[in-house]
């Protein structure tokens, strides 16, 4: 049995090589390019490329906090209570309908959101034909981080009550049942009972809908106008993509990853302990 | 459905006119095109088809690379991989791409000097064919059509358009938030207003679009920026071209920076308000030819070679390149336009005459201004 252990355990390190290998060569090589390459000008080390970031897109890196976390707010204040609700008040139809933004792609979202918001879109029209708008009125919503917050909501919602429909699903039906044995009615019974006890679950899906939204690329080229504040990633596209400057796009870069990492720590530390 | 029929025929009659056969072996001649998904149809499904009735052994496969910059960046990349392992065949024959990258792969010596193997060398003209950002690329380059940027105006809300950028200016005083463009993140019709501002507000067209860089200038350039961003403050900032059109087809701004292809092709397709005109101002506006080049180690570098020359033949430019689609002739216009229809010179000439093109054209500056400039921006208007 204790021979057999080595030829066992090499196996296992066999068996895991392919798929560190993936991670190595698809994600750990990258990132460690990008970083030297953050700090790299005409094969030279320097903190240049950093010090653009600093004085162009300071501003963006702020905006962009701004509209991860007014995405988030809207997201798991509609999320929370409405899987709460579907937890204790079965609806089999509307939890489907909730899922439904998980299948529509990003670019499509961001198209029909631009089209919805627009200073005389979809939502104005609708409004102007039950008499709550002015001909004259229109709307700012499409181009400012408030449009943009609703989209990325919209869109994530989807996998935020997929994982928090899960997570409540798992608590037991007693600590319910003793809950409303108290009185406790249905908001009573989400803030006291589910969210606390699925509180890990609610971390995990902060996190990875923060890391979404910090990343989204495809809503905001769709959705923003050519001025103000924008998203990093499209500052990151535009860098690359426009100038083919791969220092100061890895340096945006590196600052993403840094506020995804941020984000990921408080998780691991905080919560999943 | 009568003019696609006229065109094919024409297309067919042009590839059996040509010269025929080639070799007996079979061939795939691989196109990479840094363009919108009209430019692949085009190639892959009328000049490819075309090219290979002529020349059975020949089957041209068309892959887009995506659209903007990134996409000639994309080509640019790959050649460039590829001669740093010097590699010989590259995997690209024919490239199709920018004016910004084609410079720059002539200037690190990864195209082929074909033009003057070809039959219509002569008729490869314009100032946009021997110097571009301040490289000399004659004989590198044939441009497959050029796109100019003008201002298309809603004849509804504006009875008297403006000529100039000062008119303009005036313009958009009186009327705030009516007049739009796309800034410089959204895609390069943006980025060209913003250059003829520069060459506006400065008066040196000549020193921007032919140099020698000065970083002295930088004063210059900022000052008419500090001027833009004042009057951005009544400006409409759309994100993209197609934003500015989508806008100004929904009635949010009566005047608009767009590229007269993508207004006559939304016109073609029945996406666009009809009334809408182009004009042209003074001093004028830039013109942006997008560039057919042979790769330095094509693996099919001859044929390469003639696929351009077919696409450069006066009847394809009149009959796919400025009737069809609604470009401006890639090659010298005075050997396209007679043989274009009455009905399509009406439609591309609507608002804006040749002789404005002539006057008003403007080529982008050359690299290092165009950066300059673009910083600027990015720090002082945002």
């Amino acid at each position: 049995m204790n021979a057999a252990r080595p030829v066992e355990q090499a196996l296992w390190w066999l068996a895991a090589i392919p798929a560190t290998m993936v991670i190595f060569v698809g994600f750990g090589l990258p990132l460690v390019q990008s970083v030297v390459a953050s700090f790299t000008r005409d094969g030279v080390l320097t903190l240049a490329n950093y010090e653009l970031v600093y004085r162009l897109y300071r501003q963006d890196v702020v905006y962009t906090v701004q509209v991860a976390a007014a995405g988030l707010a809207l997201t798991f204040g509609i999320g929370i209570p409405l899987s709460g609700y579907l937890r204790l008040h079965h609806s089999q139809t509307a939890e489907f309908l909730l899922k439904v933004p998980l299948f529509v792609p990003f670019v499509v979202v961001g198209h029909a959101m631009r089209i919805f918001l627009a200073p005389r879109g979809t939502l104005l029209v609708g409004l102007h034909a039950l008499g709550l708008a002015s001909p004259d009125t229109t709307l700012a919503i499409s181009e400012g981080a408030l449009g943009l917050s609703m989209a990325l909501a919209w869109k994530h919602l989807a996998l935020v009550v997929l994982l928090l429909m899960g997570a409540f699903r798992g608590v037991s039906e007693e600590y319910l049942e003793a809950a409303r044995g108290f009185g406790a009615g249905t908001f009573r019974q989400i803030w006291a009972v589910l969210v606390p006890m699925a509180a890990p679950s609610i971390g995990l899906a902060v996190v990875l809908s923060l890391t979404s939204m910090l990343a989204s690329f495809s809503i905001p080229l769709m959705m923003t106008k050519g001025s103000g504040p924008q998203m990093l990633m499209i500052d990151l596209y535009y860098r690359y993509g426009q100038h083919g400057d791969i220092g100061v796009a890895s340096a945006i870069g590196v600052v993403s990853y840094l506020l995804a990492a941020g984000a990921a720590y408080y998780y691991l530390k905080g919560i999943a302990r | 459905m009568r003019r696609l029929v006229a065109v094919l025929v024409v297309l067919v009659a042009v590839a059996a006119s040509g010269p025929t056969g080639y070799g007996q072996s079979r061939v795939t001649l691989q196109v990479a095109i840094a363009a919108d998904v009209n430019v692949v149809e085009v190639h892959r499904n009328y000049l490819g088809v075309a090219f290979n009735k002529n020349n059975p052994a020949v089957t041209v496969n068309a892959v887009g690379t995506g659209t903007g910059e990134a996409a000639s960046r994309a080509i640019y990349t790959k050649l460039k991989a590829q001669a740093d392992t010097g590699r010989r065949n590259w995997d690209v024959d024919v490239a199709l791409v920018s004016m910004r990258y084609a410079s720059q792969m002539a200037k690190e010596n990864l195209l082929h000097r074909f033009v003057s193997e070809m039959q219509f060398a002569p008729y490869v003209v314009g100032p946009d064919t021997v110097r571009a950002f301040g490289v000399d690329i004659k004989g590198y380059v044939v441009p497959m059509f050029r796109n100019q940027i003008a201002i298309a105006y809603n004849p509804q809300f504006v009875s008297k358009p403006p000529r100039s950028f000062a008119e303009l200016e005036a313009w958009v005083r009186a009327n705030p938030r009516r007049f739009g463009y796309n800034g410089i993140k959204g895609g390069v019709s943006g980025i060209g207003f913003v250059m003829g501002w520069v060459y506006y507000k400065t008066g040196r067209y000549d020193l921007f679009a032919q140099g020698p860089f000065d970083k002295a200038n930088d004063g210059l350039i900022r000052g008419a920026i500090e001027q833009l961003r004042e009057f951005n403050r009544n400006v409409f900032v759309t994100s993209g071209n197609a934003g500015t059109l989508d806008a100004l087809n929904r009635g949010e701004i009566w005047m608009g920076a767009v590229w007269v292809d993508q207004l006559v092709a939304w016109k073609n397709e029945g996406r666009m308000n009809p009334e809408i005109t182009p004009v042209l101002i003074a001093p004028g506006l830039p013109i942006y030819p997008i560039y057919l080049t042979v790769t330095r180690e094509a693996a099919n570098r001859d044929w390469a070679g003639k696929y351009v020359d077919f696409v450069a033949n006066p009847q394809i430019q009149a009959k796919v390149i400025v009737e069809q689609f609604g470009w401006y002739p890639g090659i010298d216009p005075n050997r396209v336009m007679p043989l274009v229809s009455a009905a399509a010179k009406a439609l591309l000439f609507k608002g804006v005459t040749p002789e404005d093109l002539a006057r008003y054209s403007q080529q982008m500056p050359i690299g290092d201004y165009y950066d300059a400039i673009l910083l600027a921006y990015e720090e002082i208007v945002r």
